[in-house]
């Protein structure tokens, strides 16, 4: 017998987008997250404002997930996992495991909701010393100092003076594996210029970048409000080295519009780390037996025209477990994964 | 924070190394390579100044560098000036705030509106504060304070070319009664060589075609808007009084213009101090009067001419037709344009006060921009290069000279082709 469930599986801004779209066109939705609360990343990694618009991250998501609990038709199963899967579209039997044990659930259609996690500065092939220097930190350390409205220097608790980005870490490198760019960390970055000149407005900021891509709307209404009114410094060239000097960071690199190197002292530098396949989305594709591409995110075999098909029909991919995605990409594509995932239901029963 | 450490440059008269003399040569890297420290400061400082508030919106396209008429004899750019303020420069002491001919074609491509005509003058007045003023410029404007021209001649002496103009030239202080037009005579015409022959070629044509006009004659004061763009607003402001209370003391209904800055400074910079005028480039003037020229331009003049767009009347405002289409009428005249024309015409280096600074530009640039656009005139083959901005005829003719091109190519303002065809000369 066919079911008329669809399985969403991720909690995050795609799956509980996916979940309610599902709900509010009358079919029923079981959502599997595996940590103990919703969210997702942004609230995970205590995102502090949305980079489109800046509105406060918790607020945005609070009411997303509050949409989810509250709706009967949407089975929500916090600390559980997805470890196997047997069967075809329309009738899908999805192995789940939580702490009391395991259960089998039926299901029409699912839809892989998985993410994306922060590349883990460890693997840079540039000297930046993250797990050395206090100062050193990334764009989800600094997002956490955002949202408490505190940003200081770690090594020593005092108002930094001069802060700077590092653009690309861990994104376009043939030598770590992610050849792709993702995507949202020049506006990330240049969002959380704006903050923190908001939060100290003696701060001189500064962005060292490849190119900047500020596609869309980002450039209007992020990139040029950081340079013109918030005077964010954007330097081309990508600083290699981070040295301590006395108690600043000294960073090194070229500085390609003057044809020179260039050595300035900061005292922070955040390093605008880009996405990787979750740990989450690797072991989906294993549990659900989904192509992946190079890189580990699950692989979409016609991503302009059909963005949200993988290689097994009736599972859909939604948001980052595809590769980077934005937040108004990640929300568009778990509408159109719900759609599908419920034709998919419908065109099996 | 800025570190201006210098090391000792290394100089040697007479030094043999290993058989190989390497007298003279020395270590060119005697300034500090290494960029130690940004100071935004200075940015912020030319952003605080009103009309400096764009440079710090620069991001580095470049797309200014292609068209800058400086950068292509120099190296100097607009979006080099960002970085270079960016990475601890003053611009108000630096060279680069000299070289700009403030000619408006970075502004005309720029995506962000970095506006260099209105950074300039700003910064420009800092130095003229601070007293930085290159001496050349300097003098040219105290000869305008003192003589009401930059070139210091005699005022009594700025309507003398009118007693060999072959026609009477009204003066507004005799004639005592309204006229049509008041033509606004213009330094360089009333003074220059050339400039003097186009002014008796203007009062040839406007006698010939019955124009009710007048002058000011030694009333007339230079106009200041190249002082204003070179830093000095104050002796702008100082002419534009007088200038303007000198025009209130008579009637006329039109202003017409020799040349495309005093047209710059009346139609869009006097209102604001009072002096509203309708005002018309004499070519604007003209372009009525065309058939009734056209019966009267008996002499074919057998020339292939190009035209020179002045930045003033084209690109600052928008005027390109007016020039040509009498170009155009001039009976036995082919008009050849040269391959930066129009929007993108290319700079004489005039503007801006580059006028008065051809001598400190030198030491920064490999060719004067009015050599570079004569050897683009040359390129096309005409024999005239056809001008319409009193700055130009002495710029050019010069330049013809410097770049060896004498006896090839002259330098003629319009009027003076419309007055030669007219003459029959």
């Amino acid at each position: 017998m066919s079911s008329h469930r669809v399985l969403i599986i991720g909690g995050g801004p795609a799956g509980l987008t996916a979940a309610r779209h599902v709900s509010d066109l009358g079919f029923h939705a079981t959502l599997i997250e595996k940590q103990a609360q919703l969210g997702g990343t942004p609230i995970a990694s205590h995102y502090a404002a949305l980079t489109h618009g800046f509105r406060d991250a918790e607020d945005a998501f609070r009411d997303l997930i509050h949409q989810v609990t509250d709706d009967k038709q949407i089975d929500v199963r916090l600390n559980s996992r997805v470890v196997g899967c047997e069967g075809r579209v329309g009738n899908f039997n999805v192995h789940v495991a939580n702490g009391a044990g395991a259960e089998t659930l039926d299901a029409g259609a699912i839809i892989v909701a998985t993410g994306f996690e922060h590349f883990d500065p460890a693997r840079e092939t540039q000297i930046y010393n993250y797990y050395t220097y206090p100062d050193v930190i990334t764009l989800a350390d600094m997002e956490l100092m955002l949202k408490s409205k505190t940003v200081t220097r770690r090594s020593n608790g005092a108002l930094p003076e001069r802060v700077c980005f590092i653009q690309c870490v861990g994104s376009r490198d043939r030598q770590i594996g992610n050849e792709y760019c993702s995507k949202v960390c020049c506006g990330v970055a240049s969002k959380q210029a704006i903050e923190i000149k908001q939060l100290v407005p003696t701060a001189k900021l500064f962005i060292f970048y490849i190119d900047m891509r500020m596609y869309g709307y980002w450039e209007n209404e992020i990139y040029w409000p950081a340079q013109e009114k918030y005077k964010v410094n954007y330097i081309k060239g990508i600083v290699t080295e981070v040295i301590q000097k006395g108690d600043k960071l000294l960073v090194r690199g070229e500085d390609t519009t003057m044809g020179r190197p260039m050595e300035v002292t900061m005292d922070l530098v955040v390093l605008s780390v880009g996405m990787e396949p979750s740990a989450g989305t690797k072991e989906i594709a294993h549990a659900l037996q989904l192509k992946q591409n190079k890189y580990g995110f699950i692989e979409v075999p016609h991503e302009s025209l059909d963005p949200t098909v993988t290689s097994t029909p009736g599972i859909f991919v939604a948001g980052a477990a595809a590769g980077p995605k934005d937040l108004d990409d990640t929300m568009s594509m778990a509408g159109l994964a719900a759609l599908r995932a419920m034709a998919a239901v419908r065109g099996a029963n | 924070m800025a570190q201006t450490v210098k090391a000792t440059p290394i100089e040697k008269e007479q030094v043999v190394i290993d058989g190989v003399d390497i007298s003279g040569h020395w270590n060119r890297m005697f300034e500090q390579r290494v960029i130690f420290n940004y100071t935004p400061e200075h940015l912020e400082e030319i952003a605080a100044l009103p009309g400096g508030e764009s440079l710090e919106w620069c991001y580095q396209c470049a797309k200014c560098i292609g068209v800058c008429p400086v950068d292509i004899v120099g190296d100097y750019g607009p979006r080099k000036i960002y970085r270079k303020v960016q990475t601890g420069t003053v611009l108000a002491e630096d060279s680069d705030l000299w070289l700009c001919t403030t000619c408006r074609n970075c502004l005309r491509v720029c995506p962000k509106e970095v506006d260099m005509i209105q950074i300039m003058p700003a910064v420009r007045e800092v130095a003229v504060n601070k007293g930085t003023v290159p001496s050349e410029l300097q003098k040219a404007f105290e000869n305008t304070a003192r003589y009401g021209n930059p070139l210091g001649e005699n005022p009594r002496k700025r309507a003398d070319w009118a007693k060999d103009a072959g026609v009477p030239v009204p003066i507004m202080g005799q004639v005592r009664r309204p006229v049509d037009i008041l033509w606004y005579v213009s330094t360089y015409t009333s003074y220059h060589q050339r400039g003097k022959d186009a002014a008796r070629a203007m009062a040839r044509v406007f006698s010939a075609l019955g124009v009710d006009w007048g002058i000011l004659g030694a009333e007339e004061k230079d106009d200041g808007d190249s002082q204003r763009l070179a830093g000095e607003k104050g002796l702008f402001e100082m002419l534009a009084e007088q200038n303007i209370a000198t025009f209130g003391k008579y009637a006329f209904n039109k202003l017409v213009v020799s040349g495309p800055h005093e047209y710059n400074a009346f139609k869009r910079f006097y209102p604001q101090l009072g002096g509203e005028y309708e005002v018309e480039h004499y070519t604007q003037f003209l372009r009525p009067f065309i058939p009734r020229l056209q019966e009267m331009m008996k002499k074919p003049l057998n020339v292939k001419v190009t035209f020179h767009d002045p930045c003033y009347l084209g690109r600052h405002n928008g005027e390109y037709d007016a020039p040509r289409d009498l170009l155009r009428a001039i009976p036995g005249g082919t008009l050849t344009e040269m391959g930066r024309c129009r929007e993108n015409g290319y700079c004489c280096g005039g503007g801006g006060g580059g006028m008065w600074l051809d001598s400190f530009s030198r030491d920064y640039t490999t060719m004067r921009l009015s050599d570079r656009r004569v050897l683009e005139a040359v390129e096309t083959g005409a024999d005239v290069l056809a001008v319409c901005c009193p700055f130009e005829v002495s710029r050019f003719e010069d330049a013809v000279k410097s770049t060896g091109n004498a006896g090839r190519l002259v330098v003629k303002d319009i009027i003076e082709l419309v007055d030669e065809s007219m003459r029959g000369a």
